[in-house]
């Protein structure tokens, strides 16, 4: 226990960058963006004319409908941070197993009485709730400055904020839900993870190729192949990809048409699942026959990957 | 005493060259032990079986363990330096410490820190920030504060200037070697290490050329130094070497009598480097 401790600390200190000051950033956009179009309206609204208003008009309306409101452009303003997060673990996992073979330092981490399996979880460890632990803590602050700064903007034109937004938003129950699709979205995505740690431990060069050429061209002669014998062009590889990214648990898309939020679990294209956000639809997903499978392909890259690992020194 | 390290028809394939070819080796504890050997002679590869980082055929124990199957346990106990170039570029010292403290059960912070007081390495530097000399010396103060009882080294002092060498022996003979500690070397500066090894290993075409123990080595082997006149009575007698150097004649020999040579001119212990040459060229003819 203490190793591993110890093995994810250092996967903390390796990718500080990554793992922390990414959603720094993202958090610090979001707030930039709100000062940015407050000192607009600032500029351009006569003594806050515009925005008293607007403030008065939304205390008119039902509780129910601002708790509403509070709750949807919280889990909406997430995706930003999801979608750059992905991103971090996708190089993060890429590099994992093989940046220290290519700079050598493999030989000092071997000579630590660590074994290679230890070695191999505190990476994946590190993917699938490390990584989301950081990026959800600084989604959390972002949204409470953003809401102090709200506060203090209603407080200007002599509004109420507890009433008017606070009393009635539910941030625990976002950030839960968040949390939730998050490490719904890392057992999901283990097919995937195990992916990217096996080309990190075979890859002799630019893993970034090896992880994604062998699939595209694996598709491409399937879908050629498939063509010659049918003349119809069915599913292959990609479509199973795509299907596994729609399908997805994690909150990815966010939009407003019609009034109505349309925040999402996945990208909703395909009718397999209800893509509602609530927690049952995420366990519907962990319980499928797609996750099975997933589960069984994970298994087997990782494996490899371990047994790559162990033989990683040797030339 | 068990052995620390015992093999048995160890041998190493890459395709269809043996890297490694049926070795067998003892090495008590207590030894200081040179692996030496050409290029491309399998010095690495049969410390890579050793340490558990390569797989390998035939038996191989070391402190009673399978290198192959329990690397992790076996670190508790070996250390080694694989060249100097080999920790991570982007950690810093404390980071470092940190986490060898945790994973290392036989490590002690203090030691470390007490020969890391002697250099210029501070807590606070990143690997990359420290020179070549300096990364060696941190190497050496970490695996120093681990009580490990066998110690290996594959090409140490690599690419460092003549100060540091001297200094990483001296600190290694000094405040770390004892009775219960071995300690494998390899290395291409024999002439560095051989006033401290006890014993010699030469390793050529993945076999062992000799193995015997400094004292071995100096009972056996004799270096005649005669002059040109002397010269093909001193070949007579079976030299396993012969070069010139200045006009005089300097013949190797291997259990020779040595009041014979005595009458033919100087008499001196041969050096290592010189040993191992004649060895090597004695294997190839």
């Amino acid at each position: 226990m203490k190793r591993m401790i110890a093995l994810l600390r250092r996967e903390f200190w390796e990718n500080k960058g990554a793992f922390r000051t990414t959603p720094l950033v993202i958090g610090g956009i979001y707030i930039a963006f709100l000062l940015m179009a407050i000192f607009t309206t600032a500029h351009i609204d006569d003594d806050l004319y515009t925005f008293r208003e607007a403030v008065h008009v939304l205390a008119g309306r039902p509780a129910e409908f601002r708790g509403m409101i509070m709750y949807q452009s919280m889990l909406g303003s997430s995706v930003f941070f999801t979608v750059v997060m992905s991103f971090v673990i996708f190089f993060y996992l890429l590099g994992s197993l093989y940046d220290d073979r290519k700079d050598r330092s493999i030989l000092f981490w071997k000579s630590l009485p660590a074994s290679d399996t230890l070695t191999v979880a505190s990476k994946l460890l590190s993917a699938m709730f490390i990584i989301p632990v950081f990026f959800l803590a600084i989604t959390v602050l972002t949204h409470i400055i953003m809401a102090v700064i709200g506060s203090l903007m209603v407080l200007g034109v002599d509004g109420n904020p507890w009433t008017l937004f606070l009393s009635v938003s539910s941030p625990l129950k976002a950030w839960g839900m968040i949390a939730a699709s998050y490490f719904a979205q890392s057992i999901w995505a283990l097919p995937l993870y195990g992916w990217l740690m096996l080309v990190s431990a075979f890859a002799p060069r630019v893993p970034l190729l090896f992880a994604t050429l062998p699939p595209l061209v694996f598709a491409v002669l399937q879908t050629w192949i498939e063509f010659l014998r049918t003349f119809t062009l069915k599913n292959n590889l990609m479509g199973l990809i795509g299907e596994w990214l729609f399908n997805s648990p994690a909150i990815l898309t966010a939009e407003v048409h019609d009034g109505e939020g349309g925040i999402a679990l996945g990208i909703p294209l395909t009718k397999d699942f209800d893509h509602a956000v609530t927690l049952a639809n995420m366990i519907d997903r962990l319980f499928s026959t797609q996750m099975l499978i997933g589960l069984i392909v994970a298994a087997v890259f990782l494996t490899t990957a371990l047994w790559l690992r162990h033989r990683a020194a040797e030339s | 005493m068990n052995p620390v390290i015992s093999a048995r028809g160890l041998t190493k394939r890459y395709g269809r060259t043996m890297a490694v070819d049926h070795i067998d080796i003892d090495i008590p504890p207590g030894r200081i032990v040179g692996l030496i050997g050409p290029n491309g002679a399998g010095k690495t590869t049969a410390l890579k079986a050793i340490l558990g980082l390569a797989t390998f055929e035939g038996e191989l124990s070391v402190l009673g363990k399978n290198p192959a199957r329990d690397r992790a346990a076996l670190m508790e106990d070996v250390c080694f330096i694989a060249d100097v170039a080999v920790l991570p570029r982007w950690i810093r010292v404390w980071q470092l410490i940190d986490l060898t403290e945790q994973i290392h059960p036989r490590f002690s912070r203090e030691t470390c820190l007490e020969y890391l007081s002697h250099t210029k390495v501070t807590p606070e530097h990143k690997v990359k920030q420290l020179s070549k000399g300096m990364v060696a010396q941190l190497h050496l103060a970490l695996v120093m504060a681990i009580d490990a009882r066998l110690l290996v080294l594959d090409e140490p002092t690599l690419g460092l200037d003549i100060l540091y060498r001297k200094q990483f022996y001296t600190n290694l003979l000094n405040d770390y070697f004892d009775e219960q500690r071995t300690i494998l070397i390899t290395t291409h500066q024999v002439e560095e290490v051989e006033h401290i090894l006890t014993d010699l290993l030469f390793i050529q075409d993945g076999k062992i050329a000799l193995e015997a123990t400094m004292e071995e080595v100096q009972e056996r082997y004799v270096e005649l130094m005669a002059s040109a006149q002397q010269a093909e009575q001193a070949r007579s007698l079976k030299p396993m070497f012969e070069r010139v150097l200045f006009g005089r004649h300097i013949f190797l020999y291997d259990n020779a009598d040595r009041a014979q040579l005595a009458e033919l001119g100087e008499l001196h212990t041969p050096s290592v480097a010189d040993l191992f040459v004649a060895t090597m060229q004695e294997d190839q003819s």
